[in-house]
């Protein structure tokens, strides 16, 4: 079947280049491997709409962050929680920010940046800086209801789950995807599979693309029950091995994570091989990622040392109970260890037939797509 | 038995421990992976220049159950700073410090030491039966002589803190030159365990040079003994520049001194007298000023003991 665009991957870059599209009259079609949209990396984060606070020794990501924000928050407020006080605390020791810069960092970045006393949430002694900001989390399933019920009214669009892309080629005027129950060609095809970037450039056959240089993470995101206090807190403690735990978009829920215990184990292959593959029963391998959150071989939950780090930090009044965890996989791209920044790599790996692949680690910053999507023509 | 469900952390100091690391890292963690269900390692790595931070990473591979942290100290800067930073980094509800990472104690000791301190101790060393050097022996003597604490120190081979022992360290004085004597003087219960050495032991305590330079501060800091002595000192120049005066006096009455001697000995005696009153008031005054420092909170406390009917 010929398509104006194929999209492999139904996450939030995904369905927003899809919808973009369809709205102009394009014929699109959406390959995920999972058997609904956003199971992965948009649903299992932070959920935090980046204002830019999270990269104090990154201005250019924290400039770009809090454009995107006001935009993002206009276009999709109905899933946004915003009702709470987001909290970002300065941790008194081995942090590599101190309040000061932190405070001199959001001035230079034009975000607020309200001082409050760190005891008010902190064990004395624990944090030299509190301060209170404007960030808000986002509700990953009321944005999938949006994209789905918006897609379902656009009839040239239409989402393939289940898809397990085998090979892909080019001829002169087309990119030719190969999935188990058919093929497909268009003059366009978007990669925006996050973690799965490199599997399926890999997959192309007669050439080699250069894969993304990203080491990738098995993280876990804890959501919890929070006590009266906390319920609409949300406390990041920074620069460095520490933690945050904030509401989890409207579920209700807290989300815990912490530098040093969210990862659980690291690739730095270009493909992702890990140990628990082996023990997956054929649900995941280097060649194509399983969701770690269904998989037989998930790491038993980090909650213990997450929830010591955190109780080190925080008031006991600020209590939280465990719920559930959450896994998936994280792409890094090696470039941004040092200054911790976060940008959007886009790859156009060849024009007419075109493909390209998107790597990017934050939700708001998915408005980089435009420029590709709506300059082609 | 039922595993213990606090969580632990063991800070553990390296420094040229290459040799000792390993077999030290082994023994604890087994013993901490019998009784508690979680527990962290913590190996802070005082710039080692022998390969410490590999026999930690060898360990650390082998036994994949807790998490191993390293935490590589910029250039040497002692076992008292690098403890400190390594009690920081730890995130468990009872810390253990192990000073000397030498296997030289049944590693049944970790277990007693910590339940030591759930009968209400909040900080519990452990030391060696029979072991002391007579250099560091003649410290914790003159120590505890003058320190004023109701808790006499001596050679500890390694402690537990509870967290809310560590809290209250951290907020009493920000820089902790000495543990031991900060931990004395926090106002907690400490307790003591004995433990009979298994062999003798083997890692060496390190840089003579920098542990006595650490000893004389500390007695200077955390006891009186300085001030002590420079008071008898000056009680002793003031009886003499008395005794003097008095001698000119008597010289001026009975014998026939040059002219102008006696006014010479009456007016030194006077200024010698005057010189060592004003010393004794300005060592006082640098005294309460050490005071003001270490000391920042106004008192220390125990435990709070409510009685209800």
């Amino acid at each position: 079947m010929r398509q104006d665009k194929i999209i492999i991957g139904a996450g939030l870059y995904g369905l927003y280049a899809a919808l973009l599209c369809a709205r102009r009259g394009e014929a699109v079609t959406v390959l995920e491997y999972d058997e609904a949209p956003f199971k992965r990396a948009t649903y299992i984060n932070q959920a935090r709409v980046h204002m830019g606070y999270h990269y104090p020794r990154s201005y250019s990501t924290a400039i770009k962050s809090a454009g995107y924000f006001r935009r993002f928050n206009e276009d999709y407020g109905f899933c946004v929680h915003a009702k709470f006080d987001q909290v970002y605390a300065t941790s008194a020791a081995f942090s590599w920010t101190n309040a000061e810069q932190f405070k001199e960092f959001c001035a230079a970045a034009r975000i607020r940046c309200d001082a409050v006393a760190p005891s008010k949430y902190f064990q004395s002694g624990m944090c030299d800086g509190a301060f209170l900001t404007e960030e808000y989390t986002y509700d990953a399933q009321i944005l999938k209801q949006y994209f789905i019920e918006q897609l379902a009214s656009l009839p040239r669009v239409r989402i393939v789950y289940g898809a397990r892309v085998e090979r892909l080629w080019r001829t002169e005027r087309n990119w030719h995807v190969l999935t188990q129950d058919g093929e497909y060609r268009a003059p366009f095809v978007l990669n925006a599979t996050y973690a799965s970037a490199n599997q399926v450039l890999k997959k192309v056959e007669g050439e080699q693309f250069e894969p993304f240089g990203i080491k990738y993470e098995l993280c876990e995101i804890i959501l919890c029950n929070a006590a009266a206090p906390l319920r609409d807190v949300g406390l990041t403690v920074m620069d460095g091995p520490f933690f945050s735990i904030m509401p989890f978009g409207k579920t209700g829920f807290h989300s815990l994570t912490s530098v040093t215990f969210t990862p659980h184990v690291t690739s730095y292959d270009a493909l992702p091989a890990f140990d628990c593959q082996k023990n997956s029963r054929g649900f995941c391998s280097p060649a194509a990622l399983g969701n770690c959150n269904d998989c037989p071989a998930r790491p038993e939950s980090a909650w213990p040392y997450m929830s010591s780090l955190a109780r080190k930090y925080m008031r006991p009044e600020y209590g939280f109970s465990y719920c559930e965890s959450l896994f998936s996989m994280k792409p890094i791209l090696k470039a941004s260890e040092i200054d911790d920044s976060r940008p959007t790599v886009i790859r156009a790996h060849t024009k007419g037939p075109t493909l390209i692949s998107v790597l990017s680690g934050k939700i708001n910053t998915v408005y980089d797509l435009d420029s590709i999507l709506l300059g082609e023509e | 038995m039922e595993k213990e469900s606090n969580f632990v952390s063991a800070v553990v100091y390296l420094h040229n421990a290459q040799q000792t690391a390993g077999e030290f890292l082994r023994g604890v963690s087994a013993a901490l992976s019998e009784h508690f269900k979680k527990y962290e390692i913590i190996c802070v790595d005082d710039a080692s220049t022998d390969e410490s931070a590999g026999a930690v990473r060898a360990f650390a591979a082998e036994c994949p159950g807790a998490p191993v942290t390293i935490l590589h100290m910029s250039f040497y800067q002692g076992r008292e700073l690098a403890m400190n930073a390594g009690v920081d980094l730890a995130i468990g509800d009872f810390v253990f410090e192990f000073d000397v990472p030498d296997l030289d104690f049944d590693p049944e000791a970790v277990w007693a030491v910590y339940a030591r301190a759930l009968e209400g101790f909040d900080i519990v060393g452990a030391h060696a039966v029979g072991r002391g050097r007579t250099s560091s022996g003649l410290f914790y003597k003159v120590f505890n002589r003058f320190s004023g604490s109701p808790y006499k120190l001596d050679t500890e081979s390694f402690r537990v803190l509870s967290r809310r022992a560590i809290n209250r360290v951290r907020s009493m004085t920000k820089t902790i030159p000495f543990r031991k004597a900060v931990y004395a003087n926090c106002g907690l219960r400490l307790g003591r365990v004995a433990y009979a050495p298994v062999r003798p032991q083997r890692a060496a305590h390190g840089d003579g040079a920098f542990r006595r330079s650490l000893a004389l501060d500390s007695l200077l800091l955390f006891t009186d003994v300085g001030f002590k002595f420079a008071c008898g000192m000056t009680a002793l120049m003031m009886f003499a520049a008395v005794f003097m005066a008095v001698y000119a006096a008597v010289v001026f009455l009975t014998g026939k001194p040059i002219e102008g001697w006696t006014t010479t000995m009456l007016f030194l005696s006077f200024s010698f007298f005057g010189l060592f009153a004003v010393l004794t008031v300005l060592l006082k005054y640098v005294t309460l000023l050490i005071d003001l420092t270490f000391k920042k909170s106004k008192y220390t406390f125990e435990s709070i003991e409510k009685l209800s009917r």
